[in-house]
């Protein structure tokens, strides 16, 4: 049976707000992810965001903020902070150090443990972040191959609202971002927990990019039209 | 432990390079080149002496209050100044409550020795009774938001605050000539501090090896940079404090470059101060010639009833027009402000206003003032009008005495324009 979705999704909803009632809905399962809550008969909104659904049955909230919330499965960007027998202790912008084990490399044994310095820069997976807990992350992905994660090394490191993390890895794509690609040669790593990287060729290009990016949050998809065209002539 | 890793900044390898390899190519991470000012905004707050900079993302709240005190026994004819720094711990992780740390103290003896040891502030001008009274300034910075080079913004709002605060006029008078009276500031124009100059600090930092300088480094630039220098300097020239604790060795023709950098940046700035000092002044004085009711009920009621005669006794002279221009002004006069008991905060020695003896003595100066309007008044049509706007006018009045007003308009202006001319040669 197809639950019938909320009249709120993809708007903005604030603490209170019920977005479902279940007295009228019978055998069915929903998921409920960030800033919901069940406050029996009805689900009951905790943070202010947008309401968001995913076929078929997952309800969440999405807001913007400066600190990150880990949740398992995501991808950011972390810091080395210390090094300890076990494992690396990662700055992710969350409430706790991030745990990262010493063998999570992909073919990583005792006898080949990577040497980080304090300050290193990571792309990392959040495998499991419980509350109360330090999250455990990893450099390989499910399947244990080391896809992009690892160290990244030069470029410049941004920070920015988990908001515009999620902006920069939505599709359709971030148009400063697709704009700024298509006339300029830059890598850039995303990670959901508010942190960008920018590597090119040339400084001005990081420092430009990355400037851009960060300026373009507060405008509206027209105003970032606008900017990104003020930009790319004034670059020529 | 964890606690204390996340109270200092976390900063990359990848971030000191880059800075570092940008610098080479004279392009720094925000944007600037390297010796470029991040923006200055000034800001006042409503009363006088309170200031609020914002350079870049660092933001600075400079406070200054004056309170009667006894001198230096050394030097007994001159007022004093004090420093005061508060780094709020909502301005950087790192920042704790509580005692000052060695930057907080570092910036206050910075800000301190630039005022004090080039003798900006004129201290002998803060003297009301020699050997026994004089004015003790006190100036208060908040840090608000650490975005780098606080010093610079700390001293521009501590100069801003200094600039428009105002204290209250003292006489000697009473029985016997000894009593002191310190004036409220409806009575007698409160005065601004005498300012010989402005000095202004100028920041640099030293990064990497080869010592590039930056002016007015940000967060992550002062956590990468080897050294830094802080130059007061003023318009006129005069290097008034260099400031270059530890930190890399700088050659001697680096260091006579940036005095000489820093000297046109401070000839910026304090243009800068100076014109949003200016704007404040005119935006008070403004304020000041529309405030003419005080903040007690008794006048307050006694102009509330002119003002109604006054609507119906214009309306049939047919002035309403330049009535109405001055409408927000008789809104604000005609609504009843309550008596804010609370002692004056420009009086150090108040214990309140008491508003039966300021009522008293308002009604006792209206009579005299009363005549002088009427032999003044010429032959007019509203005649009726005439000693009730009189009346209000002498109300007014009292309130203008030692006012100085770049404009002459006033209430009285509203009601009689045949008297406009009048009242500016006795008002001047």
């Amino acid at each position: 049976m197809e639950a019938k979705p909320s009249n709120l999704v993809d708007q903005l909803v604030v603490p209170g707000d019920v977005i479902l009632d279940l007295s009228n809905m019978a055998n069915q399962t929903l998921k409920l992810g960030g800033g919901l809550r069940q406050d029996g008969d009805s689900i009951c909104v905790m943070k202010a965001g947008k309401l968001r659904f995913m076929k078929p049955n997952k309800y969440w909230v999405e807001s913007s903020q400066k600190r990150y919330v880990p949740s398992a499965g995501d991808n950011v960007l972390g810091v080395v902070v210390d090094t300890k027998p076990e494992n690396f202790l990662v700055d992710i912008k969350g409430p706790a150090l991030a745990f990262l084990p010493v063998l999570s490399f992909e073919g990583g044994t005792r006898r080949n443990i990577p040497k980080f310095e304090v300050g290193t820069l990571l792309y990392v997976r959040v495998v499991s972040a419980n509350t109360g807990m330090n999250p455990e992350l990893s450099c390989m992905d499910a399947n244990g191959k080391a896809a992009e994660y690892g160290v990244l090394k030069e470029g410049y490191m941004f920070e920015s609202s988990t908001g515009l993390a999620r902006a920069l890895l939505s599709s359709p794509p971030h148009p400063v971002l697709e704009g700024l690609g298509k006339k300029l040669s830059f890598e850039i790593a995303v990670g959901i927990n508010g942190r960008f990287w920018v590597n090119a060729s040339q400084s001005s290009t990081v420092i430009l990019v990355g400037n851009a990016i960060q300026k373009s949050e507060s405008l509206s998809l027209v105003q970032q039209k606008i900017y990104l065209e003020k930009l790319l002539k004034s670059i020529q | 432990m964890e606690h204390r890793l996340a109270n200092s900044l976390i900063m990359t390898v990848n971030e000191k390079k880059f800075i570092e390899s940008a610098l080479l190519s004279d392009i720094r991470v925000d944007g600037r080149r390297p010796f470029d000012y991040r923006n200055l905004t000034i800001r006042f707050g409503s009363e006088d002496g309170s200031a609020e900079v914002q350079l870049g993302q660092t933001q600075v709240i400079g406070f200054v209050t004056g309170q009667l005190s006894q001198p230096y026994r050394d030097r007994p004819n001159e007022g004093s100044f004090a420093i005061y720094t508060e780094f709020s711990p909502m301005a950087d992780p790192s920042f704790e409550p509580g005692r000052p740390g060695e930057t907080a103290i570092e910036l206050g003896r910075i800000v301190d020795r630039g005022l004090r040891e080039s003798r900006a502030v004129d201290t002998e001008s803060l003297c009301v009774i020699a050997g026994k009274l004089v004015w003790s300034i006190r100036i208060d910075l908040h840090i608000i938001d650490n975005g780098g080079n606080l010093v610079d913004a700390a001293n521009i709002a501590a100069l801003a605050a200094l600039s428009t605060f105002r204290r209250p006029e003292c006489t000697l008078g009473g029985e016997d000539g000894q009593e002191l009276i310190v004036h409220p500031p409806d009575e007698r124009e409160p005065l601004s501090l005498i300012l010989h100059h402005f000095p202004v600090a100028v920041t640099f930092g030293f990064i990497g090896k080869e010592n590039t300088v930056v002016i007015d480094p940000t967060h992550y630039e002062e956590a990468v940079m080897g050294g830094s220098m802080t130059a007061t300097l003023n318009t006129n020239g005069d290097v008034c404090a260099i400031q270059k604790a530890g930190g890399d060795a700088v050659s001697q023709t680096v260091i006579m470059q940036c005095l000489r950098i820093a000297s046109v940046k401070a000839g910026d700035i304090t243009s800068k101060i100076k014109d949003a000092v200016e704007s404040y002044n005119t935006q008070r004085s403004l304020r000041k010639i529309k405030r003419h009711n005080p903040d007690q009920q008794g006048s307050s009621d006694v102009a509330k009833r002119h003002m109604e005669r006054l609507t119906v006794g214009s309306d049939q002279s047919g002035i309403a027009s330049q009535f109405n221009e001055h409408d927000k002004t008789n809104k604000r006069n005609s609504t009843l402000k309550g008596f804010s008991g609370g002692p004056a905060s420009w009086d150090p020695y108040s214990k309140g206003v008491d508003g039966d003896a300021l009522r008293t003595s308002l009604a006792s100066r209206v009579a005299p003032v009363d005549k002088q309007k009427e032999e003044s008044s010429q032959v007019n049509p509203e005649t009726k009008s005439n000693p009730k706007s009189s009346e209000t006018n002498s109300i007014a009045l009292t309130h203008e005495v030692g006012l100085e007003r770049k404009q002459s308009k006033s209430l009285k202006d509203a009601v009689k324009p045949k008297h406009k001319r009048r009242n500016k040669s006795n008002a001047s």
